[in-house]
């Protein structure tokens, strides 16, 4: 059989090859997608209370505004590849890791929902979590 | 709750009967996975207590874990995290009997193959200078806003970040559209995931032969070379088929 590389494999420095997930990378695979138990067995389902909801969804606010323009406003056209002038955080960002640096820079309602799940403590009628893709459950 | 059982069976995804679980592998709440045996098929099971609410991110870690590292050995068709049957007979009688043929199409299908996601970040210094660079009416509007942005300027300010989302929104449509046409020829099947993230790029589910994968592998670097300093790659997997594998009826 052949057999598969989990991480590093030949990868070039430039493609990220992390070996594993993050929250964020985990709820977005098992909340919403895989087979759905109810959609098979109904006699027997337990139905048991889950703390998490998926609700994160890019919704453009004024507050993204805002912090666009801010970091527009911010950002110094002189310089073409080097941060010297930002915020310490910024520049002490660039040299952590590819999603640090996201983070670091543009840390936002958006970053802290995905990252933050179990402060979602909803769906308090045991039900499952919501979800955003069709052929989802039969109630 | 009079008349509950206490102890229930949480159930992470569907294989072949041949598969064995490492001894001592544990799941969900630390619970040692077990295996829930039909003729052809089986359940990754573990027994989970009723009154301990699901959904912690260790919960959410020990599901994906489990059902990523089968995935490497054998096909798995995943559950969507919490489903939880009252026995371990129910799992058997009433989930794997009565669908048998069904799973084992699927997994039939799934042999040979594995999930991986891409996921690309802007790098937001280098966007930002991209679209101030492109659009002539961003870059007016942020020299009269000035470095030092009051109240004064506040709508100026809101139409600056609009159009500076709007046109994020148009390069992830774009750069997506051109990660789709480089893994369309190496892979099997691809989901387009949504954004989670306003500075994504690029947000992708493919599944691949995994004899393939080295030009899987290849492709992306030559990608992620390309966007280097633009935009940040990452390849994650082999994982389970969550993006594939979908209930039918």
């Amino acid at each position: 059989m052949t057999s598969v590389q989990p991480s590093g494999g030949g990868g070039g420095a430039a493609l990220d090859r992390p070996s594993g997930s993050g929250l964020a990378e985990v709820v977005d695979s098992i909340l919403d997608k895989g087979l759905v138990i109810d959609a098979y067995v109904r006699v027997s389902l337990v139905v048991i209370e889950l703390l998490t909801i998926d609700a994160r969804i890019v919704i453009a606010s004024v507050d993204t505004y805002l912090r666009f323009a801010e970091a527009v406003n911010r950002l110094d056209l002189t310089q073409t590849g080097d941060s010297k002038g930002l915020p310490e955080v910024l520049s002490g960002a660039q040299e952590s890791g590819a999603q640090k640096k996201v983070k670091g820079a543009a840390k936002g309602a958006l970053e802290a929902a995905g990252d933050s799940v179990k402060d979602f403590v909803g769906a308090s009628d045991g039900s499952r979590p919501s979800r955003h893709r069709s052929r989802s459950e039969g109630e | 709750m009079p008349g509950k059982p206490e102890q229930g069976w949480y159930v992470y995804g569907i294989v072949e009967s041949d598969v064995e679980v490492v001894p001592g592998r544990t799941g969900v709440a630390d619970a040692p996975v077990d295996i829930a045996r039909d003729k052809r098929l089986s359940a990754l099971v573990s027994t989970i207590e009723l009154d301990r609410p699901l959904g912690t991110p260790e919960d959410l870690h020990a599901h994906k874990d489990l059902l990523d590292a089968t995935a490497v050995d054998a096909p798995v068709l995943p559950f969507r995290f919490g489903a939880v049957l009252d026995s371990k007979e129910a799992v058997v009688e009433e989930l794997l009997e009565p669908h048998e043929e069904e799973f084992a199409n699927a997994l039939r299908e799934l042999d040979g193959k594995a999930q991986y996601v891409v996921r690309a970040r802007y790098v937001e210094q280098a966007i930002l200078r991209e679209i101030l660079s492109e659009n002539s009416r961003a870059a007016r509007l942020r020299e009269k806003i000035g470095p030092d942005p009051g109240e004064s300027s506040r709508t100026q300010q809101i139409q600056l970040g609009e159009i500076i989302n709007a046109a994020v929104e148009a390069k992830r449509d774009r750069d997506t559209e051109a990660l789709v046409e480089l893994l369309q020829p190496v892979s099997v099947t691809i989901n387009i995931r949504p954004p989670t993230h306003e500075l994504d790029a690029a947000h992708v589910a493919f599944l691949e032969r995994i004899e393939e994968h080295s030009d899987v592998e290849d492709a992306l670097t030559g990608l992620a070379e390309k966007w280097a300093g633009r935009a940040n790659v990452r390849l994650l997997g082999p994982m389970a088929a969550y993006d594939f594998v979908v209930t039918t009826q």
